[in-house]
């Protein structure tokens, strides 16, 4: 028996590493396109399937924008700029294979990106063990900047303690002090609700309701019905992305915007639109706006140059105007590329020790920096109400700009932050 | 199969010119340990298991778990995250050993979701959906943290360890009497032996295996969320086992590499990747439903012991069909 | 904490008869073949982005309303006829595996053809609103749905028990060797049977978007709850199908008052439980999977 089934065996099993063979061999003459030879690699991990698919583009954007500008100015250190796309599809265990690719085989320099706080969180502790430069872009996690933070990152966004202060603020001075939150039933939104309680205590507000709701939930019927009966000045969302269209979809449908004020610590302008007008309102927290001098600095000719290129290359091939993820990219990118320049290397340690602590000024008003002890951008945050139909002139220009917050006065101090989070560089 | 262990260990070196990341194979390896927890279900016992990601999941936050407050070393570690996973199977397998087919299926889910759920909103102990970070394990001898080459060549050696467990296991009379299950429940039942006890231990099986994959993956990644748990992780083990070809030895290492590898590439080349995923299952499940092993095997006249497109259950004998039914 | 439960209760059997108009389709298309939909949640996604373009074209709200699920059921045939006929009579695992990937696909197609953000779909006017019920003020949208719910019902049921094609389906499902032998059509009849199913996932997809953001995914979300309904309700039960909404709705809204952690994860505690007790559901038929 065993001849034939010897030769069989053999068969199959060439046949199949051939196939295996193949596999892996086809793969080579695949071009990564425009490759220059003595060009800086930089790997973005954005997601471009999924929830967050939309964000990850536009956050891309504002990656490319900045590299282009820099690219026309020369490049640094005498090199041109290029980036490396990766879909990390907002999981994490993705974005971390997709870190290390970048890195190990296509020989980035440093990752930038993330808009998922898993991801972010997952492409941080990657880089720290690659040692290599990290930008988290977008998520807003507080552990990024927290009990998690590392020499090697550095986030743009504002962090979830920022939002909830910010906002807080302002909606209690609007509106009175009782607040009913619809809070997400997971990390972010526990963090969230932390935040917020702090600025309670502070200003002697009282909760008279607060909804978890679990992970998955479509329908907020249930939890909307108990809001009417517990009578609150204003009415807190918390969740975000789809869950926050369908809530405030539904909000509407059960009356409730008319007769109660809402707000909550984020609104972006990519679920914004995914509402129709009736569902448009409250007062929200937001990172940037495209329109207003309030957000993008008086005479800031940076940030106004940043809008009108925008408009020249890219409102026609989306449709939309840029959002605060552009600017996220932007900043991230631009800020990247000047500690290169400064610190004259590629180096990440050095690069980060060029980046932590240097005010600047960029596209958005009264300038920034990256704070040195935990290497968050402290940077002002802004309250908005919305305008269901945007200006007569610009029906996408939904944000109508009612407060400012500089960022020392919403963001934890040096002080507590040290209590859990201490930045070490390798030796 | 030496050919094989040879290509694999020579990836490395391979790597820069055929562009596969290293890390990705590593990954595909590790996948593969967990398709092959998947294929001793549906391949030989004929159920499929849509709940393994919770045994992979349940390997991985034990790994990470362990490894955060006991401050083990990693293999300890992987078998804290094994025995997590058989720890969650012992507590549904009593439950699942009494049903078949589809019902077996989606009771797995059933049981998944639970698992996920959990892991998502005990934020204090897995970390919520911001997930876990898992330190990179340490070499025995010294400290240094095991760089990609080093863990793949772990995963490597893991994954024909477990090859070859797997091996033995179905080739053993156990192995052939869950054959004979998936085959004809009824006749071995009535040969005296009590066909739920041996579906109980394949389930646990099947869970050692998952929760081992778990645990190493999420040492390779360096992280773990609760996504790792939901079913269309469970779907994706399935995929993998049946492109390659449920009910092989070595399906499942092809299926995972095909997937694994192809979208890593796919994903680099066009943000539409979904679609070739998409449309190599629909091809798959149409095209070569014994897989791409069980049909380049079927061909050549080696089919293998237990592989051909299942008829509808509802055939099955109605004694066997009532104990199971409601 | 009772006088909660009343207003909890209404909003319970909305969202129970939502769910139903879903798993009805499921159930009629698992019934008839033994497919396992996964792609049930894509043709209402499909139904709903149809309606939407239909509407932003100018078209109104009932129009679309009608013409959208039509055009998915069009879709669904050349579906039915080149993937999933030749699966007929296999392990419905592999039904599960091929919708799944379509799923895939489909989301994705979405994603090419109308991009990745959300869009915005609001019911018509006339639907929108409050009705002052006492004790609560509840979306007339939400009755909306309850009334279509019963419509939909009665016209299935007027279909399958008093038309000659009805009796024909009701046949098969009980014996497809036999009516073939008979002289039907089966394969004429396993298609009309997928249209039929994917009507009423049409129908439910435009009611959808009326409550949530219409993106490449809103419709799976909804599957899950779809598939524990036909399970609960029992599989080859079409009145199993709604009494397992119903039951399902009120689960979810009532653990949203008592124990909201668990409001979700509460439908897959009454699948395994029903699985583990009594597979074939409450109303289900023996037999019907093995």
């Amino acid at each position: 028996m065993s001849g034939p089934t010897f030769n069989r065996r053999t068969f199959v099993k060439g046949a199949g590493y051939g196939a295996a063979a193949l596999a892996v061999g086809v793969p080579a003459f695949i071009p990564r396109l425009g490759e220059a030879a003595d060009a800086i690699k930089i790997g973005v991990l954005e997601p471009y399937t999924g929830t967050y698919a939309f964000p990850g583009e536009n956050e891309t954007i504002g990656i490319q924008m900045a590299i282009d500008a820099w690219n026309k100015r020369g490049g640094v250190l005498g090199r041109q700029i290029e980036i490396v796309k990766e879909d990390e599809q907002s999981k994490p265990d993705v974005a971390a294979q997709k870190a290390r690719k970048l890195v190990n085989q296509d020989k980035c320099v440093a990752l930038i990106g993330t808009v998922s706080s898993g991801s972010s969180l997952s492409v941080q502790a990657a880089s720290h063990d690659m040692n290599v430069l990290f930008f988290a872009s977008g998520g807003h996690t507080d552990d990024v900047t927290g009990s998690k933070c590392t020499w090697n990152t550095f986030r743009t966004c504002h962090s979830t303690w920022m939002e909830a202060h910010a906002t807080a603020y302002t909606l209690a001075k609007q509106f009175g002090k009782r607040f009913y939150f619809i809070t997400p039933d997971y990390a972010y939104g526990h963090a969230l609700q932390t935040a917020f309680d702090d600025v309670i205590k502070q200003i002697g507000g009282t909760t008279v309701g607060t909804d978890l709701t679990p992970l998955g939930t479509t329908d907020f019927s249930s939890v909307l019905t108990k809001v009417t009966p517990a009578k609150p000045d204003v009415l807190v969302v918390l969740v975000q992305g789809d869950d926050y269209t369908n809530c405030m979809k539904q909000a509407d449908s059960f009356g409730l915007l008319k007769k109660f004020p809402v707000g909550g610590p984020q609104v972006e302008l990519e679920p914004l639109y995914g509402l129709a007008p009736e569902a448009r309102t409250g007062y929200w927290g937001i990172e940037w706006s495209y329109s207003s001098d309030v957000c993008l600095g008086k005479g800031n000719n940076a940030a106004h140059q940043f809008v009108k290129d925008y408009f020249a290359h890219y409102l026609n091939t989306q449709k939309k105007p840029p959002t605060a993820r552009q600017c996220f990219g932007y900043v991230s990118m631009d800020r990247m590329l000047a500690g290169m320049a400064a610190a004259k290397t590629t180096d990440s340690a050095k690069v980060a020790r060029a980046i932590e602590g240097e005010k600047f000024q960029s596209i958005f008003a009264d300038g920034g920096y990256y704070r040195k002890e935990d290497h968050q951008l402290m940077w002002p945050m802004w309250v908005a109400k919305i305008r269901p139909n945007g200006t007569p002139s610009d029906p996408n220009d939904l944000f109508d700009v009612v407060a400012k917050h500089d960022a020392a006065s919403i963001e934890q101090s040096v002080a507590e932050k040290a209590k859990i989070c201490k930045i070490t560089y390798p030796s | 199969m030496l050919v094989a262990i040879v290509l694999l260990a020579l990836e490395p070196f391979f790597a820069p010119y055929i562009k596969i990341d290293v890390t990705i194979v590593s990954a595909a390896l590790l996948f593969a340990i967990a398709a092959m927890s998947a294929n001793l279900l549906l391949g030989y016992t004929g159920l499929p298991p849509f709940g393994n990601a919770a045994f992979f999941g349940l390997g991985a936050y034990g790994c990470g778990l362990s490894l955060k407050y006991l401050n083990v070393h990693f293999i300890t570690a992987t078998l804290f995250g094994m025995l997590a996973a058989l720890l969650g199977a012992l507590i549904v397998a009593p439950f699942l050993v009494r049903r078949r087919g589809i019902y077996f299926g989606l009771l797995s889910i059933a049981f998944g979701q639970v698992f996920y759920f959990i892991a998502y909103r005990f934020t204090s102990v897995t970390g919520g959906e911001d997930g876990m970070s898992v330190p990179r394990p340490y070499l025995v001898f010294s400290s240094f943290t095991l760089k990609e080459t080093a863990f793949y060549y772990l995963s490597l050696v893991v994954f024909v360890i477990s090859l070859l467990a797997f091996k033995l296991i179905v080739q053993s009379p156990f192995g052939r009497t869950l054959v004979a299950i998936r085959q004809n429940e009824l006749r071995v039942r009535y040969l005296g032996l009590d066909s739920n006890r041996f579906v109980f231990v394949a389930i646990l099986i099947s869970a050692g295996f998952a929760g081992l994959s778990g645990a190493l993956s999420a040492m390779l990644n360096g992280f773990i969320a609760p996504l790792s748990l939901d079913w269309h992780q469970s779907g994706d083990f399935v995929l993998a086992t049946i492109l390659g070809g449920s009910g092989t030895v070595w399906g499942p290492l092809i299926g995972s590499l095909i997937y694994e590898i192809g979208r890593d590439i796919i994903s680099t080349i066009t943000p539409y990747w979904q679609i070739f995923l998409g449309a190599l299952f629909v091809a798959c499940v149409l095209g070569f439903p014994r897989g791409i092993l069980g049909t380049i095997l079927a061909r050549v006249g080696a089919a293998p012991l237990s592989n051909e497109p299942e008829e509808a259950n509802w055939t099955q004998s109605p004694a066997i069909a009532a104990d199971h039914r409601g | 904490m009772l006088e909660h439960a009343g207003p909890q209760i209404f909003n319970g059997l909305v969202l129970g008869a939502f769910y139903a108009i879903v798993a009805i389709g499921l159930s009629l298309i698992m019934n008839l073949t033994g497919t396992i939909n996964m792609a049930h949640g894509s043709f209402m996604t499909l139904a709903g982005y149809l309606a939407f373009t239909m509407i932003a074209r100018g078209t109104n709200f009932w129009f679309a309303f009608v013409a959208a699920p039509i055009i998915a059921v069009l879709v669904a045939v050349i579906v039915e006829r080149t993937l999933i006929r030749p699966l007929y009579g296999r392990d419905p695992v592999y039904s599960l595996l091929l919708t799944f990937g379509l799923s895939l696909i489909a989301e994705e197609v979405f994603h090419v053809i109308w991009g990745a953000n959300t869009l915005p779909f609001a019911p018509p006017a006339s639907l929108s609103g409050t009705l002052a019920l006492g004790f609560m003020n509840f979306p007339v949208y939400r009755l909306f749905i309850v009334v279509v719910l019963v419509l939909a019902f009665a016209a299935l049921a007027l279909f399958l028990y008093y038309t000659r094609f009805g009796l024909r389906l009701r046949a098969a499902v009980q014996d497809t060797e036999m009516i073939a032998a008979l002289g039907t059509n089966t394969q004429l009849l396993y298609t009309i049977n997928f249209g039929l199913g994917i009507l009423l996932a049409g129908i439910a997809g435009v009611l959808a978007v009326g409550l949530l953001g219409l993106n490449p995914t809103t419709g799976n979300t909804l599957l899950m709850p779809a598939f524990v309904t036909v399970i609960i309700g029992g599989m080859g039960s079409l009145y199993g199908s709604i009494v397992g909404g119903i039951l399902i709705g009120l689960a979810t809204s009532l653990m949203t008052l008592y124990v909201p952690a668990a409001s979700e994860v509460v439908i897959y505690v009454l699948m395994a439980i029903v699985l583990t007790i009594r597979p074939r559901g409450l109303f289900g038929e023996e037999g019907l999977f093995g």
